[in-house]
């Protein structure tokens, strides 16, 4: 009797957005003698509580817990309990080791570039480390998950995995890695070790061990019930002494954030994870709430289509209007980035300067114009864009009429939209709405995606990159222009022979500040070229119950990386 | 009897074609829905253009759609449900393990349901125009007005979060090992009371008409005048012929104790197989919504044979040929 359309559940769902937003009731009751940080991002300075159960919600169904096969955030999330790899990446974007005893490198010797421009990687394990059914760690569980990797047809990515010929362990803590050919981001792979007691699935992807796999990090999963929760109970062979503090963590699935904040403002859950930006001012000011804003990767931005749209686009033929330079660089002062901010997202974000916000290959001192719609004016006026009767402007005949284009149900996208078309009309340019589906929009599907077929004028959207930006920055390369063939993401058809090769030469070297410095050089040109407009740099907000202690943020790493110091006092 | 035999054999062989012409219909336009089931690695910027391909390969989704369609349809025939794309678990364990919280959910709403709605009816048509009918006929064009998701929010807003009552969603408490069944009646009640509400309006208005109609003819006064007593007039004489329409409306909404409603699951967070289908249509998982799509169809097409053979022990008047 209720089989509603997706599109009416998503309207539903705002609605509780909104109910539970206006009939919040007053600040839960705060367990005595708890200790309240008055700031909302302060750690309870008081000795950690052993033992006691914390519920955090999850508002997304994990599909398995394997990272080889999972692509979601949320199965990140649950899984970075149990499953460890060799190294990670800590908050400032720097490699730290956490199953190996040191990060390889040249300068270590644990980097060792061969004739034949192939190189070795060697990784030394840390010893005695158990896996949690209480078998050792050793250099043959390296070499399972590689061989996984690169024989399972089901993995999410074998990127970097089939850049390795073969991996030798002459000592059980040793792994040599050895690539076919200089592999920049190999850091970056190994991030969840399988154990080689997995051998005798036939496919590790149906078995049980995709929901409850056998991992060395300071928890087990003792049940996963789809559609409710996930347990995960202290495991017993964990390596550091006295961690973790909690006996376990339940993830409980709730039906939206929305519910979520409901239920941690009711006390039945003690944590969640991605609060938005509106959503955050009130949650702080409820003094039994903790909110832990983090910087984040993801950016969002406005990318201009600088080809005609078409369907498909052809990239050799100009857009009329937003070919012109000048009309780009105006769009971009007119636009009103730091008021957005403020306004819109109650100041928990920051102007953005490029797709790459944070860790080792940030480009410093990159920037874009600020707003000044009077300098947008002039530009247009010195390009030949001149005013209409209608106060639009046009050049050679061509209206400045653009269209833009947003996943739709998306509040802050759709109010900045509406920021936008007054903004820019301002400046002469005329702008209409279109907005699409998340699903259909973001599809990547070169069938429908507007952004792969270059349909579009406008279209704003956040995207994460990895700590390694190569495949980021492959997005403003020209052989990332998009095709029915090559599922390129260069959606904006920017097109550079010279950031092509400062990004060719980057992901092919293993020197890490040499490839930061090309990756800065490729994208000042891409900048200097206005194709896109970086609004804002996200943070992550994470919201726990105040008497839970020990959840800190780290960019690069879901709120769950240091679980094993997690406390609560009940 | 064996008339009735032969008209259930030939309405389930007429269901053969029918349950395929549906499940032709879910895959196309389930196959019509822009996005699909790669659409999630799409953002990870971890996944290369050619870890797609593979992926598509894998799923066999680089075929044409008459050949997934096809394909799925062979290996349904054999036995074979398939497993999900996202989960890689089998639809038919899925399904499974939802199957039971739907059933306890809608099955408490059937029962309480009709415990209500039966007494309700009866009494407001023997008491036309009293005040309680008019209770009634108010009360139920209210609850049937309704929008489940809009009384499922409120009901969370005032019972849970307000006076703290009733848990938020859920089925049990999270943590809960044993069986607690005062745990498990919080948690019933407002979902419950949100399906409830609805189901009973419902049922009240048919009956009420019904029971009016009935109690107004021949029979019923012939009833009455031999001298029976009001209760068995009533119950006896009117309420079964009456319930006819009831019956239809009940045994249709049969299906439902095995879907489960989906607004409902969604809002309250219950782990069944309303959730399940949400999930997987928000991931385009199509060999989980195909499963659910089959069985759905496949329970309504048995449900509404299952009223008509029960309209014939209600009033052996109605004939099968």
């Amino acid at each position: 009797m209720d089989a509603f359309g997706r599109g009416r559940l998503a309207a539903i769902l705002t609605t509780l957005a909104i109910l539970v937003g206006a009939c919040a009731p007053a600040a839960g009751p705060v367990p005595a003698g708890s200790a309240v940080p008055a700031g909302g991002g302060a750690v309870a300075s008081a000795a950690p509580v052993r033992g006691g159960t914390l519920v955090f919600a999850i508002w997304q169904e994990p599909t398995g817990l394997l990272s080889n096969y999972a692509s979601q955030t949320v199965a990140g999330i649950v899984g970075r309990v149990v499953v460890e790899g060799l190294t990670d990446t800590d908050t400032d974007g720097s490699f730290i080791p956490v199953l190996a005893k040191q990060v390889p490198t040249l300068a270590n010797g644990g980097v060792k570039m061969l004739a034949g421009g192939k190189m070795d990687v060697t990784y030394e394990l840390i010893p005695n480390v158990q896996w949690s059914d209480g078998t050792p760690l050793t250099s043959a569980d390296v070499k399972f998950t590689w061989e996984t990797y690169v024989k399972d047809p089901k993995v999410v990515t074998k990127d970097g995995y089939s850049a390795i010929e073969a991996v030798d362990t002459p000592t059980p803590t040793t792994a040599v890695l050895h690539y076919k050919q200089v592999y920049g981001p190999y850091l970056t792979r190994f991030g969840g070790l399988l154990p080689k007691s997995l051998e005798k699935e036939a496919d590790l992807s149906k078995s049980e061990y995709n929901r409850k796999p056998i991992g060395t990090g300071p928890f087990r999963i003792s049940e996963f019930v789809a559609g409710d929760h996930i347990t995960a109970e202290r495991n017993p062979s964990y390596r550091v002494k006295d961690r973790p503090y909690l006996d376990r963590i339940i993830f409980r699935s709730v039906p939206s954030r929305e519910a979520a904040i409901a239920q941690l403002k009711a006390g039945e859950v003690d944590g969640m994870w991605n609060v938005l930006e509106a959503q955050a001012p009130d949650l702080s000011a409820d003094p039994s709430i903790r909110v832990i804003a983090t910087p984040s990767p993801t950016v969002e931005r406005i990318e201009l289509n600088l080809a005609k749209p078409g369907d498909p686009a052809d990239p050799s033929l100009r857009h009329p209007v937003l070919g012109d330079r000048a009309v780009r660089r105006a769009l971009n002062l007119a636009t009103p980035k730091q008021q957005l901010i403020d306004k819109l997202l109650f100041g928990k974000a920051k102007i953005g300067t490029s797709p790459v916000s944070q860790g080792w290959a940030s480009p410093k001192g990159l920037s874009q114009e600020s707003y000044d719609p009077d300098q947008a004016s002039r530009a247009l006026d010195d390009a030949g864009w001149t005013k209409g009767a209608d106060g639009i402007r046009a050049k050679s005949g061509v209206r400045a009429a653009l269209t833009i284009m947003t996943t739709s149900g998306d509040k802050v996208r759709e109010q900045i939209e509406q920021v936008l078309v007054d903004e820019w009309r301002r400046i002469g340019v005329d702008l209409a709405i279109k907005n699409l589906p998340s699903d259909v929009l973001l599809s990547g599907s070169f069938a429908s995606d507007p952004r792969k077929r270059g349909s579009f004028d406008a279209v704003m959207y956040a995207s994460t990159p990895a700590i390694d930006p190569h495949t980021t920055m492959l997005r403003y390369t020209t052989s990332g222009i998009p095709t029915a063939a090559n599922a390129g993401q260069n959606f904006t058809r920017f097109s550079n022979p010279e950031a092509d090769a400062a990004i060719a030469e980057a992901g092919a070297t293993v020197d890490q500040p040499r490839r930061a410095e090309l990756y800065a050089k490729a994208l000042r040109l891409l900048n200097d070229d206005t194709a896109i407009i970086w609004l804002y740099d996200r943070q992550s907000l994470d919201a726990f119950r105040a008497n839970v202690s020990g959840p800190r943020g780290s960019v690069w790493q879901p709120i769950t990386f240091n679980a094993m110091d997690w406390s609560i006092r009940k | 009897m064996h008339r009735v035999t032969s008209y259930i054999v030939r309405r389930l062989a007429g269901a053969v074609p029918l349950l395929l012409g549906i499940s032709v219909i879910s895959f196309a336009i389930l196959k019509a829905v822009p996005g699909g089931p790669l659409a999630a690695y799409e953002a990870n910027p971890n996944v290369t253009p050619e870890d797609i391909a593979r992926l598509e390969r894998v799923f066999g989704l680089d075929q044409p759609v008459h050949v997934q369609y096809l394909s799925w349809l062979g290996k349904l025939l054999g036995g074979d449900w398939g497993y999900s794309f996202a989960t890689s678990q089998p639809v038919l364990a899925m399904i499974g393990q939802r199957l039971p919280n739907t059933v306890y959910l809608m099955g408490t709403v059937y029962l309480v349901t009709l415990c209500i709605a039966i007494p309700i009816g009866v009494l407001a048509a023997t008491r036309q125009y009293s005040v309680f009918d008019h209770l009634v006929t108010g009360g139920t064009f209210m609850a049937y007005s309704m929008p489940p998701f809009w009384l499922g929010l409120l009901l969370i807003i005032v019972f849970g979060l307000q006076l703290r009552w009733f848990p938020l969603g859920g089925m049990t408490a999270p943590g809960a090992t044993a069986f607690d069944l005062v745990d498990r009646l919080r948690h019933l009640v407002l979902p419950v009371t949100t399906l409830a509400m609805f189901g009973t309006a419902h049922y009240v208005r048919y009956l009420r008409a019904s029971m009016l109609e009935t109690i107004g003819q021949d029979y019923v006064r012939t009833a009455r005048a031999k001298g029976l007593a009001e209760r068995v007039v009533v119950l006896r004489h009117a309420l079964k012929n009456a319930s006819i329409p009831l019956v239809t409306v009940a045994a249709l909404d049969l299906p439902e104790l095995f879907v489960g409603a989906l607004v409902t699951e969604q809002i309250f967070g219950w782990p069944g197989m309303g959730r399940l289908f949400w999930d997987a249509a928000t991931r385009s998982d199509y060999p989980v919504l195909m499963g659910i799509l089959s069985v759905s169809a496949a329970l309504i097409v048995l449900a509404n044979l299952a009223a008509d053979v029960l309209y014939g022990y209600l009033d052996p008047r109605i004939r099968y040929s």
